[in-house]
C-alpha cells in the first residue's frame, strides 16, 4: 500500500457500513448526552459519571491495540493511566493554591510533611502546557525505556505479562512512599481549579466530557486508520506470527516498541482526563488488580475488535458500578463469575457474540457459507 | 541457720517476717534472701502501698492481701475469701522497706528459672551498680549450669569495668573481649575515654587491651551480622519457595497461568485456622493435645487446597490449556470470587492463628537469634523441594506428568491418561499451595487478600528460575531473599523490595529465558 494510499484511508478508516454506523453512533452519544444534560434530563452527577467510563473506554482502546491487534498482553496498563493522571494531577495540585489551614503555596501533603519549597521538579507544572507535554511524555518515556529493553531482548508471550505486572507492582509500592514526593497513599485530592475555571462548576463537568467524548472519537478513529495502513498490517502480522515477519526482513522490535509508546501515550491522556473528573488519584489506581481490570474490559468486550473494548469498559463499570449498590456483598463474586463465563463461552467477546448471530443469520437467510471478514484472531497467543 | 525456718513455705515465712520483730524477724528474711520466688516480690510490693492487712489477734491473725476494692487473698493459701472483720492495715518500718527492696532487685538472680536468672544478671551487670557486685561475684561460682555461669561471670566483668581496681578493669576487658561480648563494647569504651581523661595509671597497658578487645568484639559483630542476614535471607527465601514451588509446578509445568494461586495459599491458611478452631473445641486451649492441632493441619490444607485445585481444573483449567493468556483471566476471576466467599466465611479482618509452643520461642547459636518457625520454615521448604522431585523423578506418576508437560497430545497418543495426569498435578501444586498457607499463617496475617500480597513475587521466582525448572525456582527463590534481606538493613523494607523488582527486571533484560532457560529448537518456544 503506497504511502497515497495510507493518507486517503484517514479519511476513510471503516471498512463496513456496520463499522461506519458503530462509529456515528458513538459521536452521537458523544454529541446528545452534554445537550440533554443542558435540557435538564439528565443530571450533572451522571454526566461527570459518564465522562469517567469514556477514559475507561479510550485506555481499554489503548490495551486493545497491544493485545488485540500486536498480541502482547499488558498487565501495566494501569500505570500509564495513572502516570498520567499524576502528571496533570500535579498542576492541578498547584492550582488550589493557598490553603486555608497551612497558609502556603505548596500542596497540602508537603506542609503535612514539613517541606519548606517546592521540590524542583514540581516548579514547571505551574504551566499548564508544560502538564500537558507531562502527561504525554512521562508514560511516553516510561513505555519507551521498559518497552525498549523487553522487546530487544525478545521477551514475549506470558513473560512479558508477569514483567509488566511486576513493573506496575513496583510502581505502586513506590508512589505508596511519602519521600517519593507524589502524596503517598493519600495521592492527590481536592482540587479546585483548572485552566482558570472552578473544577466543581457544572459547565466544567460538562466540558471535561466533551474532551474525554473528544479523545474518544479521535482515537477511535485514529486506531481504525492505523489498522488500514501498512503498519497495522504489519502489526496484525507480528500478532499471528512473528517470526514470519522478522524472517521477511522487517524489525519486529521497532514495530513492537512504537505500539507499546503510542498505547501507553492514550492511556496517559486517559488518565490525564479521568482525574479531574474523578477528583482523585493515588496509588491504588496503578495496582496490578486495575490493571487486570482493564484486560477483562477488552476480552469482554472483544478483543481485536474496534468497538470491543469501548462497550466492554462501559459495560463491566456499569455493571460494577449497579451490582455495588444492588449487592454490596456479592458484587466480586458477581463480576469474577462474568469473567470465568466470558472466557469459557464468549471467547470473542460480546462483539464477537454478534458477529456470529449476524453470520448465522446470513446462512439461515443465503444459505451461503460466509464467515465475514472479522478481525478476530483465529488464535491468537 | 535456723533449720525449722528453712523447712517452712515462702508464704509462711513471709507471714513471719510480716507479722514478727526483731530477730525471728531478721531471722525469717535471712531464708527468705535465698528463695527466688516471684511471691515475694509481689507482697513486698503490695506492703509497700498498703495492701497488706491483718485479721484477728493473737495465734488466730490471718494476713491478707488485697487483690482489688473489697477482694482479699489468704497469702497463707493464696485462696480468695471475704474477711469476716474490719481488716488492719499493716505497713513495714523504712529501715525493713530497704532491706526487703535490695532482696527483690537480687530476687530474679536466685530464680529457679534459669532464663530470668540470666536476664537478672544481665540487668545488675549492665547497670554497672557497685552494691550489686559482691553478690554477683559471691554467686557465679555456685551456679552450676555452663551458659548460666557465663552470664554471670559476663556481668560481674561489666560491673568491675566501673567498680573495679585497675588491674581488675584490665582484666576484666581482657575477659570480655575473649568472649566477645556485644553489649560490654560501649562500656569498655566509656572506660577508655574516663582513664584519659583521668590519667590513671597503667593507661597504656589499659588501651593496649582495650584495643584488641574492641577489635575482636567488632569482628565478631560483623560476623554475626552477615550470618543473620543470611540466615533471615535463607527463610526470606524460604517463604518464598513455598509459596511458588505449587506455582513452579501449575504455571512452570503446566502452563497455566493460575492467577487465584495466591487464594489457594489463603485456602491453606484458613484450613489451618479451622483446624485449630477444631482442637480448641475438643481439647481445650490450655491442653496438651492443642499445641499438636498443627501437625494436623498441615496435610488438611493441603488435601483441602488440593481437592479446590482438583476441582478448578475439571470446571475451568481444562478447557483452557490452548489458551494460556486465557487461563489467565478465568482463574483471575476465579481469584475475585474466592476472596469474596473468605470475606463473607470469615469476615474481612484477619482471622488468628496460634502458634503452637514448640514452634514459638527461639534458639541462640553463637549470638544469632534462630526463632523455632524460622528453622522450621528452612527444613520444611528442604522437604518439600526433596518430596517434588522424588515424586516426580522416581516414581511412574511422575513420569507420566513430566511426559504430559512436554507434549499433551503425544504422551496421551502414547497412553499416558493424560487428562487425569493434568487434574493430579494441578491439584498437586494447588496443595503445595495449600502448605504454604497453612506455614505463613504461624509467620504471618490469615487474611481474605492475604494471596495478594504473594502473587506477584511467586510468579517473579517462577520467571527468574526459568518456567519449567522446578530446581531453577528454587535457587532463585533463595537468591531473591538473601537479595531481599541483603538490601533491607541498607534500603529500608520497601525501598528493598522496589530495587529488587527492577534488579529482577533488568535481569530478565540480559537472561529472557531465566537462571535455567528450557532448551529447544522450535522457534516459538
Amino acid at each position: 500500500m503506497s504511502g497515497r494510499n495510507s493518507l486517503s484511508s484517514l479519511a476513510k478508516p471503516f471498512d463496513s457500513r456496520t463499522e461506519w454506523v458503530t462509529f456515528f453512533l458513538l459521536a452521537a452519544f458523544v454529541i446528545i448526552f452534554p445537550i440533554l444534560s443542558q435540557m435538564g434530563m439528565i443530571s450533572s452527577f451522571q454526566v461527570g459519571v459518564w465522562g469517567k467510563y469514556l477514559c475507561y473506554a479510550v485506555l481499554a482502546m489503548s490495551l486493545n491495540i497491544l493485545w488485540g491487534y500486536t498480541g502482547l498482553l499488558c498487565l501495566g496498563q494501569c500505570l500509564f493511566f495513572a502516570l498520567g493522571g499524576y502528571a496533570f494531577g500535579m498542576y492541578l495540585m498547584l492550582m488550589i493554591g493557598e490553603d486555608p489551614v497551612y497558609k502556603t503555596a505548596l500542596p497540602d501533603f508537603m506542609d503535612f510533611q514539613g517541606y519548606k519549597e517546592l521540590p524542583w521538579h514540581w516548579k514547571p507544572f505551574y504551566n499548564p502546557f508544560f502538564a500537558v507535554f507531562a502527561v504525554v511524555a512521562v508514560p511516553g518515556v516510561v513505555a519507551f525505556i521498559f518497552g525498549a529493553l523487553a522487546f530487544r531482548s525478545r521477551i514475549k508471550g506470558v513473560y512479558f505479562s508477569i514483567l509488566t505486572q511486576a513493573l506496575t507492582y513496583a510502581a505502586t509500592l513506590l508512589f505508596f512512599r511519602n519521600e517519593f514526593t507524589f502524596g503517598g497513599n493519600n495521592g492527590f485530592t481536592d482540587f479546585k481549579f483548572i485552566f482558570g475555571a472552578d473544577i466543581r462548576e457544572e459547565s466544567t463537568t460538562l466540558a471535561l466530557f466533551v474532551a474525554s467524548g473528544i479523545l474518544l472519537l479521535v482515537v477511535y478513529w485514529g486506531l481504525a486508520w492505523l489498522l488500514k495502513t501498512k503498519f497495522g498490517k504489519v502489526q496484525r502480522a507480528i500478532r499471528d506470527s512473528e517470526n514470519r515477519v522478522r524472517f521477511s526482513g522487517y524489525s519486529s522490535t521497532h514495530y513492537k516498541v512504537f505500539i507499546f509508546v503510542l498505547s501507553a501515550i492514550i492511556a496517559g491522556l486517559a488518565g490525564a482526563l479521568y482525574v479531574p473528573q474523578a477528583g482523585i488519584i493515588n496509588p491504588e489506581e496503578m495496582k496490578p488488580s486495575k490493571g487486570l481490570d482493564i484486560v477483562v474490559w477488552v476480552a469482554v468486550g472483544g478483543r481485536g475488535t474496534k468497538f470491543g473494548p469501548v462497550i466492554g469498559a462501559i459495560l463491566i463499570s456499569l455493571l460494577k458500578s449497579w451490582s455495588t449498590r444492588a449487592f454490596p456483598e456479592y458484587w466480586l463474586i458477581i463480576l469474577g463469575l462474568v469473567f470465568v463465563f466470558v472466557v469459557l463461552f464468549m471467547p470473542d467477546g460480546i462483539v464477537g457474540l454478534f458477529e456470529k448471530a449476524k453470520a448465522y443469520l446470513r446462512a439461515r437467510k443465503g444459505g451461503e457459507s460466509d464467515s465475514g471478514s472479522s478481525n478476530i484472531p483465529v488464535e491468537a497467543k | 541457720m535456723d533449720q525449722r525456718l528453712s523447712k517452712l513455705s515462702t508464704r509462711a515465712l513471709l507471714i513471719q517476717v510480716i507479722l514478727s520483730t526483731g530477730e525471728s524477724q531478721t531471722a525469717a528474711i535471712d531464708v527468705i534472701r535465698e528463695r527466688g520466688e516471684p511471691i515475694i516480690s509481689e507482697v513486698v510490693e503490695a506492703w509497700r502501698i498498703g495492701r497488706i492487712s491483718t485479721l484477728g489477734e493473737g495465734e488466730e491473725v490471718q494476713v491478707l492481701i488485697q487483690v482489688s476494692e473489697g477482694q482479699y487473698e489468704d497469702l497463707l493459701t493464696g485462696s480468695a475469701l471475704t474477711p469476716s472483720g474490719e481488716p488492719k492495715i499493716n505497713r513495714a518500718t523504712r529501715s525493713l522497706r530497704k532491706v526487703l527492696k535490695r532482696i527483690v532487685d537480687l530476687l530474679d538472680l536466685k530464680s529457679p528459672d534459669m532464663s530470668k536468672r540470666i536476664a537478672a544478671a544481665e540487668k545488675l551487670g549492665l547497670s554497672q551498680n557497685e552494691e550489686y557486685l559482691p553478690e554477683l561475684r559471691e554467686l557465679v561460682p555456685k551456679q552450676s549450669d555452663k551458659k548460666v555461669k557465663a552470664a554471670f561471670q559476663e556481668a560481674v566483668w561489666i560491673s568491675e569495668l566501673k567498680n573495679g581496681r585497675i588491674d581488675e578493669k584490665i582484666s576484666a576487658v581482657t575477659s570480655l573481649g575473649e568472649v566477645k561480648s556485644y553489649p560490654a563494647r560501649d562500656f569498655i569504651e566509656a572506660l577508655l575515654k574516663e582513664s584519659r581523661e583521668a590519667k590513671v595509671e597503667r593507661l597504656d597497658e589499659l588501651e593496649a587491651v582495650a584495643e584488641i578487645a574492641l577489635k575482636k568484639i567488632d569482628d565478631h559483630q560483623k560476623l554475626v551480622e552477615v550470618a543473620s542476614t543470611l540466615v533471615r535471607g535463607l527463610s526470606t527465601g524460604s517463604v518464598l519457595l513455598l509459596v511458588s514451588y505449587g506455582l513452579a509446578i501449575t504455571f512452570g509445568q503446566m502452563g497455566v497461568i493460575n492467577m487465584a494461586h495466591g487464594e489457594f495459599i489463603a485456602i491453606g491458611g484458613y484450613t489451618t485456622y479451622v483446624v485449630q478452631n477444631f482442637f480448641v473445641g475438643v481439647f481445650g486451649v490450655e491442653s496438651a493435645g492443642f499445641g499438636w492441632y498443627f501437625i494436623a493441619a498441615l496435610p488438611a490444607a493441603f488435601v483441602v487446597s488440593a481437592l479446590c485445585g482438583a476441582i478448578l481444573e475439571k470446571g475451568l483449567i481444562q478447557f483452557l490449556y490452548k489458551r494460556p493468556l486465557e487461563s489467565l483471566l478465568a482463574t483471575w476471576g476465579v481469584s475475585m470470587v474466592l476472596q469474596q466467599v473468605f470475606r463473607l466465611w470469615f469476615g474481612a479482618a484477619n482471622v488468628a492463628v496460634a502458634s503452637p509452643e514448640w514452634l514459638s520461642g527461639s534458639y541462640e547459636l553463637a549470638g544469632i537469634s534462630l526463632s523455632y518457625n524460622r528453622i522450621s520454615l528452612i527444613v520444611f521448604a528442604l522437604i518439600v523441594v526433596l518430596v517434588t522431585w522424588l515424586l516426580l523423578a522416581k516414581t511412574n506418576w511422575g513420569l507420566h506428568v513430566r511426559a504430559t508437560m512436554q507434549n499433551r497430545q503425544m504422551s496421551s497418543c502414547l497412553g499416558v491418561p493424560s487428562s487425569r495426569v493434568n487434574m493430579l498435578t494441578f491439584a498437586f501444586g494447588s496443595g503445595l499451595a495449600g502448605l504454604a498457607g497453612a506455614f505463613l499463617s504461624q509467620i504471618g496475617n490469615v487474611g481474605p487478600s492475604m494471596g495478594q500480597t504473594y502473587i506477584v513475587d511467586s510468579f517473579m521466582v517462577v520467571v527468574v528460575g526459568g518456567v519449567g525448572n522446578l530446581l531453577g525456582a528454587a535457587l532463585s527463590s533463595m537468591g531473591i531473599g538473601m537479595l531481599d534481606q541483603g538490601l533491607q538493613p541498607v534500603l529500608g523494607p520497601v525501598m528493598g523490595k522496589i530495587t529488587v523488582l527492577f534488579g529482577i527486571i533488568l535481569f530478565l533484560q540480559f537472561k529472557p529465558g531465566g537462571l535455567f532457560a528450557a532448551r529447544s529448537r522450535s522457534l516459538d518456544d
